[in-house]
């Protein structure tokens, strides 16, 4: 108990003993719950995690279908406006639209469909999704694949050279540099790159640098202040044995919270990345399908992607929750 | 040396926020002005950045789009703050469900597709709202679509307050719980919120962008610092007038600013809205 | 330090490698390379109803005959020969024989016959089929395997003309139909590329005897965005882009002046119109406004359309007279003038209306301040510059015109389903030359009838005019006749407005000068109308 903490139980003449009973309460009750097995904190959280997990990924794809069902022009078709179409055959066109497109109905199907890994057929693109997204994932995952490796190596030989040297000089530099590129909008920078014919997933790992070594300076500052390393340093260990045997068993689940946020980064910038410099990846997809309310299309990537951040989440609370809690 | 950068960051601010406030008194004609006779015109004294492609002084539209950026970033982050803050209260009633609950609102609102949300805005207001009003829409928008991750920050340092041992001692001493969220939790989220704010201003001056440049941000003929920024995806007219470069120059200059100001830059706060 | 030389020196390294990585293949010697703005929605060339779809049907489908672009007379393509009869109610078709479709099967009068009854069954919901259904009985008979021949109950002006945009299709069509044009679609891969490759079995051969078409292949690749379609043009990855912004054309001028082609006015025009129907969303004073003739007068007097052909287009557009643009020698009325630019006698028009301008600020008989707000498609930068030059010169008589620039689907839903705009500013891309196909436009009748579709009986008599003059042009097998009622058309709308017309913008077009036999015209599929014919040094 902290002094203050007394002070002020004093001032306001509680007594000790309810202070008492109430941690002691807290603590039986976190005791009998580790070991009443099944119901352990932790595999408990993990049901209900899974739960979450479950109702989150059914209502983000229900939402986006319902935002698109119920955004305005989604009882248009490109058709209407051919003069070339007789009356009759613009009837017929809008009445299959409508048919397909009963929301409970649509989603109620949609999900039988999409649980045998069948996610329904574009209405645009006249495809399976299945099929769309089995040819545009590769695009995609190779930018942000690349992109991502690029920034981490940067992001991390930054970030170290920050760190490590100590010299207020290197660390300015690196500052600098993450600095500039922070300040350039992605768009930006891909743009530049796709202009000169270069390929762009260099222009992605740009645009993480500074996000991945604004987060991964912090991490590595704490670990290299710590008195343990400090003490390392001083006996001579070498810097490559420092960061295999210390830092990054120290910050590992930090690195893994990391790694998915930006993962999840990457793809937030690759989909402007995509529509601007034309590549025919997920993001162009996306913005394709946004454009023509293309439901089936929308809906299922609404569910792959809401799965991916919960996961993402999820793997991040867990290996710093563990983290929290072996600490 | 740290200081200097930061009283030079300071002064830059200053005076482009001066600049945009004062952009009316300043600029030497209206945004929307157009001289047809000299449409992309080069530097002169007559227009100091020549003219865009319909003959409007793209000095002037700098200045407006200036205010645009510089008053409505902090706007937007502003709400995103607001909204964060209600929602994470939740973490403070310490039921399981209502973390639960949250955690799943937080993840749902981050993979929400909110690129479509932008791209149907201006076709769900009303026909004739005015474009500031619109505008205004549009980055209030961009706050509600960003309060997922300061959400999350939010609740993280809410619960670990709800589990210090000076929390459970003002509990035990029967203080009512608005008066414990008033003198005990606020203080310490106060400072959390006011970081988070910070480094939201530039992560929505670099969305708003994005979005210019993607044609979803303000529409024409309102400049912003985004839709002036589209003009890069023409590069050959950088070469006929090398002003196009010029709001993208005076963007990074207040990115490099606002960041000199409050280095610390963390993954989650910088993140742009996206789908 | 040396650590940190090594972290610098493994960063360079990364990023070398990330350049080198990626860098795209050549292509094949005598491989046309060009970009389409989307994928084609269909391969199907009964369902074709978007541009992309129908440029893919034009260069692999064969028809039975083809209409030059050049002289404008039919040529016998599939079809030997054709017979019109009994006063043009029935056409016979005689086709080559030995004809196959490119995966090697026949083609013979049963697959006509099967082709034009699948487009006719109302089911099928065919836009191919739309221009050949027609009230009554349509009989289709096939009189021997090369002979057949279609018989309508009542006469069909210019029905052979019609059969330019049939495509024969094969009995069994898979994901990638067989055709039996000059190339065939062989892969496709979505939001990537379509590749065509020459059809073996293709029936043309030149004078020498040489078999056609030239080209090896074709390969279209899909990429939305123009800027790109452009510069990769530049860097000589594609042989031609069909349709040049005024902007990316000038820049081709200065970069590759040999490639740049403007053959002028193009048959597309750029217009707004108000909305006239009892739409809840515009207010009755509103559509007082609307609905009177001498307010659209005065708008359209205001705009200053050379200079919207001179800053928004560079000078590559020309003001509009009217309905047709004056690139339609045939149909376009030659008495008309040029829409005038007068403001004054404009604000005299409105006065005599009761508008009475004050303060900057026009209002009306009933002191409503004249504001309105003007729908176009975001996207379209020529489009939203438009937009704003026009708001420009209406502010000059006191009009208040408020721009919203939404998204395609939510701009056809307004003005094709809810009626909830005031006013719209659009364009016409016209792919045909005879006036027929605008039938739905113009009928007062029609769901495309721009200021208020779907109307029980014409509003005005005005209206009630253009509808019999379409009714007559429609019917009317004399083409001389036809001309003259469609001229009439012209005029009324000339002097009503109620589409209020801008410019007609130029045709603009960059070809590589490797490639060669092109012979351009402004009715598409522009330079590729005679796609066999062409050649690639």
């Amino acid at each position: 108990m902290t002094p203050l903490q007394s002070r002020l139980g004093k001032f306001l003449l509680i007594p000790q003993r309810l202070l008492n009973r109430e941690r002691q309460q807290a603590v039986a009750h976190r005791e009998s719950a580790i070991h009443s097995g099944l119901t352990s904190p932790f595999s408990n959280r993990l049901l209900s995690n899974l739960i979450t997990l479950v109702l989150v990924v059914l209502a983000g794809g229900f939402l986006a279908a319902a935002l698109v069902r119920y955004s305005p022009g989604f009882d248009s078709i490109p058709e209407d406006l051919n003069p070339a179409i007789s009356a009759e055959t613009l009837r017929a066109l809008h009445q299959q639209h409508d048919r397909e497109n009963v929301l409970p109905v649509f989603y109620a199907r949609y999900l039988a469909g999409a649980i045998r890994g069948d996610f329904g057929f574009s209405q645009n693109l006249k495809q399976p999704v299945t099929e769309l997204l089995r040819q545009r994932i590769p695009v995609t995952a190779r930018l942000i694949f690349w992109g991502t490796v690029g920034g981490w190596l940067l992001g991390g030989a930054l970030a170290w050279m920050a760190v490590w040297t100590r010299r207020t000089g290197l660390e300015a530099a690196a500052f600098s540099i993450s600095g500039f590129f922070l300040a350039i909008p992605p768009a930006v920078l891909a743009l530049a790159f796709f202009f000169y014919q270069a390929p762009l997933a260099p222009a992605l790992s740009l645009a993480l640098l500074p996000r991945i070594f604004g987060t991964l300076r912090v991490l590595l500052e704490d670990c290299y202040s710590s008195p343990a390393l400090l003490a390392a340093r001083s006996r001579g260990v070498g810097p490559f044995v420092i960061m295999a045997r210390y830092v990054v068993f120290a910050i590992t689940p930090q690195l893994i919270a990391l790694f998915g946020a930006g993962l999840m980064l990457a793809f937030g910038l690759a989909i402007p990345i995509e529509a601007l410099c034309g590549v025919p990846g997920l993001g162009a997809l996306a913005l394709e399908g946004a454009v023509s309310r293309d439901m089936p299309l929308l809906c299922g990537m609404a569910l792959i992607v809401t799965l991916l951040v919960t996961l993402v989440h999820a793997v991040g609370d867990v290996s710093t929750g563990f983290a929290g809690e072996h600490a | 040396m740290r200081r200097a950068l930061r009283r030079a960051a300071a002064c830059v601010l200053i005076l482009v926020g001066l600049c945009a406030l004062l952009a009316t008194a300043i600029a030497p004609y209206d945004y929307s002005r157009q001289f047809r006779e000299t449409p992309n015109a080069p530097a002169s004294h007559r227009f100091p950045m020549g003219t865009d492609d319909l003959g409007r002084d793209r000095f002037s539209r700098l200045l407006y789009a200036t205010r645009v950026s510089v008053v409505l970033a902090p706007a937007a982050a502003l709400v995103s703050i607001l909204i964060a803050l209600f929602f994470s209260a939740a973490a403070g009633l310490r039921k399981q469900w209502a973390n639960q609950a949250l955690s799943g609102i937080t993840t749902l609102s981050l993979s929400l597709p909110w690129m479509f949300l932008f791209i149907i805005l201006r076709a769900v207001l009303p026909l004739n709202t005015r474009p500031l009003a619109s505008i205004l829409v549009t980055f209030g928008l961009m706050g509600v679509a960003g309060w997922g991750w300061p959400a999350r920050i939010f609740t993280a340092s809410i619960s670990q307050v709800m589990h210090s041992g000076w929390l459970l001692q003002a509990r035990a001493a029967g203080i009512s719980p608005w008066r414990i969220a008033c003198i005990q939790i606020w203080p310490h989220l106060r400072a959390i919120a006011i970081a988070q704010f910070r480094v939201l201003i530039p992560a929505y001056i670099l969305s708003e962008a994005s979005l210019g440049l993607l044609g979803l941000g303000v529409a024409e003929p309102l400049p912003s610092w985004g839709n002036l920024l589209a003009e890069l995806q023409h590069p050959d007219r950088i070469h006929d007038n090398p002003w196009i470069l010029a709001p993208l120059a005076l963007l990074m200059l207040v990115m490099i600013s606002l960041e000199s100001l409050h280095p610390t830059t963390f993954l989650h706060t910088t993140r742009e809205v996206a789908v | 330090m040396r650590w940190t030389a090594v972290f610098c020196g493994a960063g360079v390294l990364t990023l070398a490698a990330l350049f080198s990585a990626g860098l795209s293949a050549a292509a094949a010697p005598h491989e046309l390379r060009f970009c389409l703005n989307g994928d084609p929605k269909t391969f199907d060339a009964l369902h074709v109803s978007d541009d992309n779809s129908e440029l893919v049907r034009f260069l692999t489908g064969g028809v039975l005959l083809r209409i030059n672009r050049v002289t404008d007379q039919l040529q016998p393509e599939l079809a030997e020969s054709w017979k019109l009869s009994e006063g043009g109610r029935a056409i016979t078709f005689h086709l080559r024989s030995g004809l196959k479709f490119s995966d090697g099967s026949p083609l013979n009068a049963e697959d006509v016959a099967r082709t034009l009854k699948t487009a006719l069954d109302p089911k099928q919901a065919s836009p191919a089929g739309d221009t050949f259904r027609s009230t009554g009985n349509t009989e289709v008979r096939v009189d021997s395997p090369l002979d057949v021949t279609i018989r309508y109950s009542q006469p069909k002006p210019g029905i052979d003309r019609l059969f330019d945009t049939l495509s024969i299709v094969p009995e069994k069509a898979g994901k990638l139909p067989a055709s039996a044009g000059p190339f065939f679609v062989s892969e496709y891969r979505p939001g990537d590329y379509v590749q065509l490759t020459r059809n073996p079995h293709y029936w043309k051969h030149d004078a020498a005897g040489k078999p056609m078409p030239y080209l090896d292949s074709i390969r279209l690749d899909i990429q939305p965005n123009r800027e790109i379609e452009v510069t990769r043009f530049l860097r000589g990855e594609t042989h031609l882009v069909n349709k040049l912004t005024p902007e990316a054309f000038d820049r081709i001028v200065r970069e590759k002046p040999a490639a740049a082609r403007s053959l002028g006015a193009s048959l597309d025009s750029e217009f707004l119109w108000f909305n006239q129907s009892p739409s809840p969303a515009v207010p009755e004073w509103k559509r007082k406004w609307f609905t009177s003739v001498a307010f659209r007068r005065a708008v359209s007097a205001s705009i200053h359309r050379d200079d919207i052909a001179r800053v928004v287009f560079r000078s590559h557009a020309h003001p509009a007279a009217g309905v047709i643009s004056p690139a339609n020698r045939f149909w376009f009325n030659a008495s008309l003038k040029e829409l005038p630019f007068d403001p004054q006698s404009a604000l005299r028009g409105l006065a005599a209306e009761g508008f009475v301008l004050k303060d900057g600020t026009l209002r009306d008989r009933d002191g409503h301040a004249v504001e309105f707000s003007l729908i176009t498609n975001s996207g379209n930068r020529a489009r939203e510059a438009t937009a704003t030059v026009i708001q420009d010169d209406l502010r000059k008589i006191g009009i208040q015109v408020n721009i919203v620039t939404i998204d395609f689907s939510s701009l056809i839903e307004r003005i094709a389903k809810t009626s909830q705009y005031e006013a719209c500013l659009l364009g016409f891309v016209n792919v045909a030359i005879d006036p027929m196909e605008q039938m739905n436009i113009w009928l007062s009748s029609g769901e495309q009838h721009p200021w208020w579709p779907l109307q029980k009986k014409p509003a005005t008599t005005w209206e009630a005019q253009i509808d019999q003059l379409e009714l007559r042009q429609a019917s009317e097998p004399s083409r001389t006749l036809r001309k003259k009622a469609v001229d009439e058309l012209q005029r009324i709308v000339a002097e009503q407005e109620p589409i209020v017309y801008l410019v007609n913008p130029d045709y603009l077009t960059a070809i590589s000068p490797s490639l060669r036999g092109v012979q351009p015209v402004t009715a598409p599929p522009q330079i590729l109308w005679n796609i066999e014919y062409l050649t690639l040094e």
